[in-house]
Parts: C-alpha cells; sequence; structure tokens
C-alpha cells in the first residue's frame, strides 16, 4: 500500500490514506478448513467470441463459475471479455480458472466499459481456498487485476495486469499461495502486492517468483506482509521497487519473515509525478510519498532478509531499512528488529550506480548490513549503523541524523532533487522510464 | 482398522524382518500402512495430563552463538540405487530394474526460494557449534504419498514442540506436518551435544518413510572448533522390496548401492579424516575401512558395530595411502551393496 507521510507530521504522528475507493469485502478467517473435493470434476468451456463455438460452452466466464462446482475447472478461449468475474465462497474451493497459458495477453478481460461492481476487479477470490488462475490478462479495472482475500492457497500463474486503479495481483488476508510468472505493469498503487498476512503457529510460506514488474507506483507493496519469498524476478521502471512496510491502518503489522532474495532490482526511477498513464490520485494536502528512486525498502519489520540480488541504477537509494515511526504504536509495531540487508550485489560492477547503495537508520535491534559487494555510497556514510556481520543479536546503534536525512528525500518539493544520477547499462530491450510520455510509451 | 491396530497385527506375525522390525513386511502391507497413514486426521491435541497443558519459549542462542537457519522441503522423486548400473568392485552389472519413488529431505535457499542440489536420499548436514540454535524452516512438499511427515533430531536439546514427533492425541505442533504444511523447528545446541547425530521422519508412517529416505545427520562441534581435513557421514540402511517394490533387497550407504555408486571419500596423507557412520535402519551393521585402525574407547578397532541409529566415528590421521575399500562386513549386506572406496593420495 502506497503511505502517504504528511510533512507536518514528520516529527510527530501520522496514518496512511486508504488505497482506494474501492469496496472491499470484509477480512474472514481464512484458516477455515475446506477439504479438498473428491469425485469426478467437469472441466467447462466459455463460448469464442469469434469462430466456432464450443458444443455446450457458456456465454460468460461468470456463467461457468457458476456453474462450475468444488475442483472444476473452466477454460476460456481467446478473446475479450467485459465482465468482473467473481469467485466466492467454499464451493467454489479448488477451481481453476484458465486461459492462454502461453499468451496470457490474448485472453483478455476489459474493465473499460464497465460500471459499478463488475469494474472493481477483474478476478475476485473470496473465501474459495486453492483457486488456480492462469493465462489471462487483466486491464483497466478501478480496483485489482487479480484480488484473492480471505483464501487458504492460492494460485495465481501465467497472468498479466496492467492499468488497473490500484493493484494488479493483490493477496489480502489469506494463507499460503504463490504467484509465478506473472507481469504487473502501469498499475496505480502497485503491480504486486501481497498484505495483512495472518500470524500463523505453523506458517506457511508464498511463494512470488520470476515475475516482471514495471510502470507501476510500487513495484511490489507489502503492508504487514508475511512469510513471503519473492525470488527469480525483474523490478524496474516503477516509482520504488519493493517495499515491505508496517501501517495500523490494516491487521496484524508489521512484515515479518519475508525473503527477497536474487532479482534483479534496478531504475526504479519513475517519476509518476510528472506524468503517467494512469490518473493520479490526489494525496491529502501537504502529503508527500515515499521518495521516488528507491530499489528496495523495510519500512517497519522483523526479520526481513533482503539477499543475494542485484541492485543498480536506483538513483535515490538501493536497498535501506527505517523504522516504521509515524504509527500509533511505533515502538511495538514499527521498530525494525532481525532484519538483514546481505550477500546483495549493489550497482551492477561499477556499471550502473544507485544514488546510495545502503541506508539504514540504526533503529531496533539484531539487524544488521553485511557481506553486499559493490556498495559506493551508503547512509550513513561511515556506516556506523550497519554492524557488518550477519546474523547479530544484539542492539544497533540509532543516528537520529541519518534518519533525518532520509526523511528529507520524502519531503522534498521535488522528487528528483535527492537522486544522484548516474548512466544507465544497458539492459536488452529494456529502456529506462523516469518521465512517462504517451508518446514515447503508447499507453 | 485404524493405522495402530493394522501396525500392530502386521508386526504380531512377522518372522520375516525385511523392515528389520515389526513393520509391514510385504508390499501390499505397505500399501495399507500408506493408505492408514494418509487417513490419519490431524490430532486435536487432547491433554489428558499436566504435561500436555505445559508451554515452552521457544530457545534463542546463547550470548556470542547464532540461529544457523535451514530450509528443508520432504519432497519425493525417483530414485536409482546403482547409477551407474554397475558394481565396480566385483566388475558385475546390476539389473536394470531398480528405479523407485523415494521420500527425501532437500536443501533449500532462504525462504524456499532455490533447491540447492537434486533431490536425493539422505537430507542435508545440520551443522552448529554449542551456544547456537538450529532453526530448520521444514515444509512437507510431497503430494505423491499423502502423508504427514516431521523432523525428528537426535542428540540436540528441544522442548516437546520440537520433538517432530507424532503422538496420537497428544501430538504437538511440530509431530505433523501435512502435504503442503510447513513447520520451523528450533533445536539447541548444548555442551553435551557435541557429536555426530541422525535425524528422521518420526510422523504416523516413520518406519517405512524413514526405509524411503527421510534422513538425515546433524553435527555439533564445540564453539570455534575447526571442522576435520575430511569429514563423511555414511548412513547405512537397505531398500527392501516391499517398499521399493523393486524385487531384489538393496543394501545401501546414503541411498546408492556398490563400489562407484556408494560415496567415494578421498584424503591425503597427512591429513585428519573424520568417517561418521549411522545405523540407518533396523539391522546391526559393521564398518570396515582396509589398511586403517582408529581408537574407540580404550582400544584400537577397525570393524566396530553400528547399530539401529547408533553413531560410530572413525578418525585417524592419514598415513597410508592407496585405493582402500570401506564395507559393512555382514556378508549379506557388503555382498548387496553396502560397499565403497576410499582413495587415499600420498
Amino acid at each position: 500500500m502506497r503511505v502517504l507521510v504528511p510533512i507536518a507530521m514528520i516529527a510527530g504522528l501520522a496514518l496512511a490514506a486508504p488505497a482506494g475507493a474501492v469496496t472491499y469485502p470484509p477480512p474472514g478467517d481464512p484458516g477455515n478448513v475446506q477439504t479438498k473435493p473428491g469425485g469426478k470434476h467437469h472441466t467447462y468451456t466459455v463460448c469464442a467470441k469469434k469462430g466456432k463455438k464450443a458444443k455446450g460452452c457458456l456465454k460468460t466466464i461468470q456463467k461457468a463459475i457458476d456453474k462450475a462446482k468444488a475442483g472444476d475447472t473452466v477454460k476460456v478461449p481467446d478473446g475479450t471479455y467485459k465482465e468482473g468475474v467473481k469467485i466466492l465462497g467454499a464451493k467454489k474451493r479448488y477451481l481453476s480458472l484458465i486461459g492462454n497459458t502461453k499468451n496470457p495477453s490474448k485472453v483478455v478481460l476489459e474493465g473499460k466499459s464497465l460500471k459499478g461492481a463488475a469494474k472493481a476487479n477483474g478476478v475476485l477470490i473470496n473465501g474459495a481456498n486453492e483457486v488456480t488462475v492462469r493465462g489471462i490478462q487483466t486491464q483497466h479495472y478501478d480496483g485489482n487485476g487479480f484480488f484473492v482475500t480471505n483464501a487458504k492457497g492460492y494460485h495465481l500463474n501465467d497472468l498479466v495486469a496492467k492499468y488497473v486503479g490500484v493493484y494488479g495481483l493483490y493477496a489480502f488476508n489469506s494463507i499460503g499461495g504463490e504467484m509465478r510468472r506473472d507481469v504487473g505493469a502501469w498499475n496505480n498503487d502497485s503491480g504486486f502486492y501481497i498484505g495483512q498476512t495472518p500470524k500463523q503457529t505453523k506458517p506457511i510460506r508464498s511463494i512470488v517468483s520470476d515475475v516482471v514488474s514495471y510502470g507501476n507506483v510500487l513495484g511490489f507493496s507489502g503492508t504487514n506482509m508475511r512469510y513471503v519469498t519473492i525470488t527469480k524476478s525483474k523490478w524496474f521502471n516503477n516509482g520504488l521497487g519493493i517495499v515491505p512496510n508496517a501501517l495500523d491502518s490494516e491487521k496484524f503489522p508489521p512484515p515479518e519473515d519475508n525473503v527477497i532474495t536474487d532479482n534483479d532490482i534496478f531504475w526504479n526511477n519513475f517519476d509518476y509525478y510528472k506524468g503517467a498513464p494512469f490518473k493520479l490520485r490526489p494525496p491529502a494536502t501537504g502529503d508527500v510519498p515515499y521518495p521516488v528512486g528507491v530499489g528496495v525498502l523495510i519500512f517497519g519489520g522483523r526479520r526481513n532478509v533482503i539477499q543475494n540480488n542485484r541492485i543498480f541504477g536506483n538513483w535515490s537509494l538501493g536497498a535501506g531499512m527505517l523504522e516504521q515511526f509515524l504509527l500509533k504504536d511505533a515502538v511495538n509495531d514499527g521498530t525494525l528488529i532481525g532484519n538483514q540487508i546481505t550477500n546483495n550485489q549493489f550497482g551492477l560492477n561499477g556499471t550502473d550506480l544507485n544514488g546510495r547503495d545502503v541506508f539504514y537508520d540504526g533503529n531496533g535491534s539484531d539487524n544488521c548490513v553485511a557481506g553486499n559487494t559493490g556498495v559506493q555510497v551508503t547512509l550513513p556514510t561511515d556506516q556506523s549503523t550497519f554492524v557488518g556481520t550477519c546474523p547479530f543479536t544484539g542492539a544497533n546503534a540509532y543516528s537520529e541524523d541519518t534518519r533525518n536525512v532520509a526523511v528529507g528525500w520524502a519531503t522534498a518539493p521535488d522528487q528528483e532533487t535527492a537522486w544522484i544520477k548516474h548512466d544507465h547499462a544497458p539492459q536488452g530491450a529494456i529502456t529506462p522510464l523516469v518521465l512517462y510520455s504517451k508518446d514515447a510509451y503508447g499507453v | 482398522m485404524n493405522r495402530r491396530n493394522f501396525l500392530h497385527s502386521a508386526g504380531a506375525g512377522a518372522l520375516v524382518c525385511a523392515l528389520g522390525g515389526g513393520g509391514p513386511q510385504t508390499r501390499s502391507e505397505v500399501a495399507r500402512a500408506d493408505a492408514a497413514a494418509r487417513s490419519v486426521r490431524r490430532p486435536r491435541a487432547l491433554g489428558t495430563d499436566a504435561v500436555d497443558a505445559l508451554t515452552f519459549d521457544t530457545p534463542r542462542p546463547q550470548p556470542g552463538g547464532q540461529a544457523r537457519e535451514y530450509w528443508v522441503q520432504a519432497e519425493s522423486f525417483i530414485w536409482d540405487p546403482v547409477p551407474t548400473g554397475h558394481d565396480e568392485w566385483m566388475k558385475m552389472s546390476v539389473p536394470r530394474k531398480r528405479k523407485f519413488r523415494a521420500l527425501g529431505y532437500r536443501l533449500y535457499s532462504t525462504g524456499f526460494a532455490t533447491p540447492i542440489g537434486p533431490a536425493q536420499m539422505g537430507g542435508p548436514t545440520l551443522t552448529g557449534e554449542v551456544g547456537d540454535t538450529i532453526v530448520v524452516h521444514m515444509r512437507n512438499g510431497d503430494e505423491h504419498f499423502g502423508q504427514a511427515v516431521t523432523l525428528h533430531p537426535h542428540g540436540v536439546r528441544y522442548t516437546p514442540d520440537y520433538d517432530g514427533t507424532y503422538l496420537g492425541d497428544f501430538t504437538r505442533a511440530g509431530g505433523f506436518l501435512a502435504p503442503g504444511e510447513e513447520f520451523t523447528y528450533t533445536f539447541e545446541c548444548v555442551p553435551d551435544s557435541v557429536g555426530v547425530w541422525p535425524y528422521h521422519d518420526h510422523g504416523p508412517n516413520h518406519s517405512v518413510n524413514i526405509t524411503r529416505g527421510l534422513f538425515g545427520s546433524l553435527i555439533v562441534r564445540e564453539k570455534g572448533a575447526a571442522a576435520p581435513d575430511v569429514e563423511e557421514v555414511l548412513v547405512l540402511h537397505q531398500l527392501p522390496p516391499q517398499v521399493t517394490g523393486v524385487r531384489r533387497v538393496f543394501q545401501c550407504i546414503n541411498g546408492r548401492a556398490f563400489a562407484g555408486n556408494t560415496p567415494t571419500i578421498r584424503a591425503t596423507v597427512g591429513q585428519d579424516v573424520a568417517i561418521h557412520v549411522i545405523g540407518g535402519d533396523s539391522m546391526f551393521h559393521t564398518f570396515h575401512v582396509h589398511g586403517h585402525r582408529w581408537t574407540e574407547g580404550d582400544r584400537d578397532v577397525d570393524c566396530p558395530t553400528v547399530g539401529p541409529n547408533e553413531v560410530v566415528t572413525a578418525r585417524w590421521r592419514e598415513d597410508n595411502a592407496g585405493r582402500w575399500l570401506y564395507h559393512c562386513h555382514v556378508f549379506t549386506h557388503q555382498d548387496a551393496g553396502m560397499a565403497g572406496w576410499f582413495l587415499v593420495n600420498p
């Protein structure tokens, strides 16, 4: 979730603004056991928009979903479908919704001409465990592309979510899922988001792997997310790359036990304030967002690990840790405990430098920064907060001056004033995005 | 018949101890044990004694110690105990029908991001020093057998939560990991943990699933102690037909049978060599290394006995170059594959 930091309240307390004017289902208990359906399962096919229609096909995706029972499969042929699909309740558990897994952009869920609730989400899964959705592109919905809530187990694979009002792929108040080989682009809050993960005595990890996220305000937002591994993915050309954060506007702060490993996190310098293919939601007067130009930032959290990533060309900061000092109960919910930034490679062997490589305000205990390569510029410059060995047990050395510098980035009237710009090294067909224009990007 | 009754009846009539004990003796009995294990529902934690209501803190490392984290997934895979198809020692080929579906503990990188190395019989060796905790994030990633599994360690200290043992109605969280479930075990390396120890499944069907490959080892050292120059853990165990579905019995070392397939250990004269041998089934084995002797207690040995889940360490300063055999000296085991090479450079 995008965090808004009111200038006037930097020295005091503030709350984040809600993500968007979308009505969400209330959180339930995602841990309810839904037994795996036995017996023979059926496959239903949605009628093709063009050409020959399959025998017994159903006119809309929703009609097929409505007909399907737990464990059944709904297949969607190539085409554009103007509907908001809902998969609701335990009777739809273990359901599979399958489009074109090799080319998801051929099966498009289009929200542009829809109205009301249908325009909120491309695919909404609420209270149905172990649902699989594959091979579909959602676009132009007011809320989210793919939204899972109150579920135990979800499988969002081979999907594309573009130009939606809030989050591309979103799992909220859910336990144990996967997002693999997906794309989230040009979304008004974040490309990917796992949030408000319930605390579990026997935690089940969620895996985000081999995804691509670009052109979003945030590549990945993780408000109060838990037990998530983000790996083998590319996070580039967003306002910020990956931002696990603590907020008390949602349950279960802070983010805990997340692992961010073996990712490419680069060029997150998209200054969307100066133009974007989506309409910016106006922040409250005096508010400013996270500073643009950041690769990965832990904003309050416990036992989060940023490890073995390649982080380069982010002009404000490569990787950082900051106490979430704006919470009502900042001591309990916002203090950094046991987080690590370790064994990352910064600056692409000196060819594509970050403005600053590592920042840590020294808040909390058991946190460490160690074993990273290519580090040239840090905050604090003397690395006095970093400890230098990981893992580490003990109190950290807080530096208020260091924090104030970072807060200054966020509160600067122009996001780019805090940047230290460098040339980028080529990345194949990907070109750097700083200022958006419709002519240049065609969207 | 529930699983407990089934296993009792299967054990009562058993004369052939192919699993080495009272476990299922035939292919159909293994199938029935699997079916019974699949039907075991999550225990409801019905405490009948005050001890069942006790709660325990998760231990933290001692001052100066560290938490050594491992990410381990139980998963099934197709396994060939003789991948070369050949016994290098006796120059004999081994018939082709050898593959079966095994279960193993597989090491992953942090957060289960990427598997480290192939799936194999015999799990990763977990290491720690006195004052450390060994933290194992374990996931039951197997859906083929559809059974709850666990990880139960020897040697280290743990509270009942981290015993990793199915106890029927008295089972705690770490004693039942259904397919898809995860649990984080925390073990303490206390001063009397120094040594080498086995770990293994202790779920509802553990005697069968250990035989399928759910075993591994732990090494705890004194704080700051260096590892030997050469260190190898060898688990001696058999793969019986009723579990593998293969007609012949393989007598294995770390899931492999016959020299050239079993671990080939290499050392150089002058090195500190330690070979830790664990009895991985219900048989008694012996461990013999040609050309070498070592001290056990107050005597020199070259063929000590290794009982079920017992650990014997053979340690010496290397002084004898050449190609040597090591093997179990129970001939029926040796001849069915429990042998390997020890190569010493001058």
